[in-house]
């Protein structure tokens, strides 16, 4: 089936063969890099995620995709929603802010001797509790030990969402062969074709 | 012994016994021309291509020109714009994996300075790709040089690049007559003395339907492709174009 692509691919020697494999490789290498910088922009780990359980219904259905930023300086309020992830558990959860504690913690940099407000920067220095819209209690039992939540286990508040796109995503998950095969189908596809 | 001829015509000019030079009136240190340094039939693979894809018809075309220039005693290609192509695309796919790999390994906020510097890395090569693609490469698929030591060393460069004039759309009935067209330019410098003293710079520019060269299979007719490029290119070495 693919002797006449081998056929040609000998007779256009060894740079070609570079230039193929260059083709797909920096398909990948753009997806990557526009997700990196997404994730630059947006001051996030993790810019897009997709809603895996049902808690946050009737707003979030499972299976739908949301767009993050984070904010580094700016305050969040009861009633944001946000994703976070304790440490040691390995699933971001999306769930909303139910109460927000400002700790005003002396922070002692140069700018605080022009603006005396300085050091009670809200941004690192808040403490959050979240629960699920479709759940019954608070989500004290996710935290691990922890009473609050701190600003360094958000990875962002949602500013957008579509729904239904992310069960790709969770297809992808739960098959794993179809990921190979995807990406399988792609390298296929950039070796053979030409520009 | 006279070289073997293939299908079609002889050309009108007698062939010397010694068999590589053109027996015209130039002066007999001239270089061979394409034409002169036949191709035995045995040495052709069958190129069958998608008649219906005009990339395809293209790039068969490319790939035999290439093929047929770069044969022994003619040109020796040159693959510097491929050359940094490649360099600068592999350079940016680099980046990119290390990038990904440092952000992947090192948490989210001290990994941050290294991802910039990684992005910014990564754009910059990609800019320069692309910018180096349309302006110092554009349309050009062959660079050959070429040295021959006759009376005195004789250096030949010639550039060709190539492109699809599309049908024009007033009539749209499909033909053999109205078919999308391969069009050439060629440049041709002959110097000496190590590319000081210019002897030749020539321009020749052509163009042929695909239907010329392919048949309804594909099949593509590579003696009579190479024989209008080799009529093309010692055009550009004579300087009829000029």
């Amino acid at each position: 089936m693919f002797s006449e692509e081998l056929k040609t691919l000998r007779r256009l020697g060894f740079r070609h063969l570079l230039l193929q494999i260059l083709n797909f490789a920096s398909v990948i290498a753009s997806g990557l890099m526009l997700w990196k910088g997404l994730g630059l922009f947006f001051n996030t780990e993790s810019p897009i995620v997709v809603v895996l359980s049902g808690s946050m219904e009737p707003a979030f259905y499972r299976g739908d995709l949301l767009f993050l930023s984070n904010p580094p300086n700016e305050r969040y309020h009861t009633g944001d929603i946000t994703v976070y992830k304790i440490p040691g558990a390995e699933i971001p959860i999306v769930h909303r802010v139910l109460e927000t504690h400002d700790i005003l913690v002396s922070n002692a940099t140069a700018k605080s001797r022009k603006d005396p407000f300085a050091k009670y920067l809200p941004g690192p220095n808040q403490l959050l509790l979240t629960k699920g819209d479709n759940n019954h209690v608070d989500d004290i039992e996710l935290y691990q030990g922890l009473d609050f939540l701190e600003r360094r286990h958000i990875i962002g508040k949602v500013r957008g969402f579509l729904p239904y796109i992310g069960y790709v995503t969770i297809a992808m998950n739960d098959f794993p062969q179809l990921k190979y095969a995807a990406l399988g189908g792609l390298g296929l596809l950039a070796l053979i074709q030409r520009e | 012994m006279p070289p073997k001829k293939s299908t079609k015509a002889l050309s009108p000019e007698p062939v010397p016994a010694s068999g590589s030079r053109r027996g015209s009136s130039a002066s007999p240190d001239k270089p061979p021309g394409p034409l002169s340094i036949v191709v035995t039939p045995e040495e052709r693979d069958v190129i069958k291509v998608n008649n219906a894809s005009v990339t395809d018809l293209k790039n068969a075309c490319d790939d035999a020109l290439k093929r047929y220039l770069s044969r022994p005693n003619l040109f020796k290609q040159i693959h510097l714009h491929t050359d940094v192509r490649l360099a600068l695309g592999w350079a940016g796919v680099i980046v990119a994996g290390a990038t990904g790999l440092y952000g992947w390994k090192v948490d989210f906020e001290q990994s941050k300075p290294g991802v910039w510097a990684g992005f910014i890395l990564y754009v910059i090569l990609t800019t320069l790709q692309t910018l180096y693609a349309y302006f110092v490469e554009g349309d050009i698929i062959f660079v050959g040089r070429r040295k021959t030591f006759s009376k005195r060393i004789i250096t030949e460069r010639v550039t060709i690049s190539s492109r699809t004039i599309p049908v024009s759309s007033s009539s749209s009935q499909p033909s053999p007559a109205n078919a999308p067209s391969y069009s050439l330019n060629i440049t041709y410098l002959q110097s000496t003395s190590g590319g000081k003293s210019l002897l030749a710079k020539n321009r020749a520019q052509g163009s042929m339907e695909y239907s010329a060269f392919f048949d309804e299979k594909g099949l593509m007719v590579q003696e009579l492709f190479e024989r209008w490029i080799g009529e093309l290119v010692e055009g550009a070495m004579e300087g009829k174009g000029a």
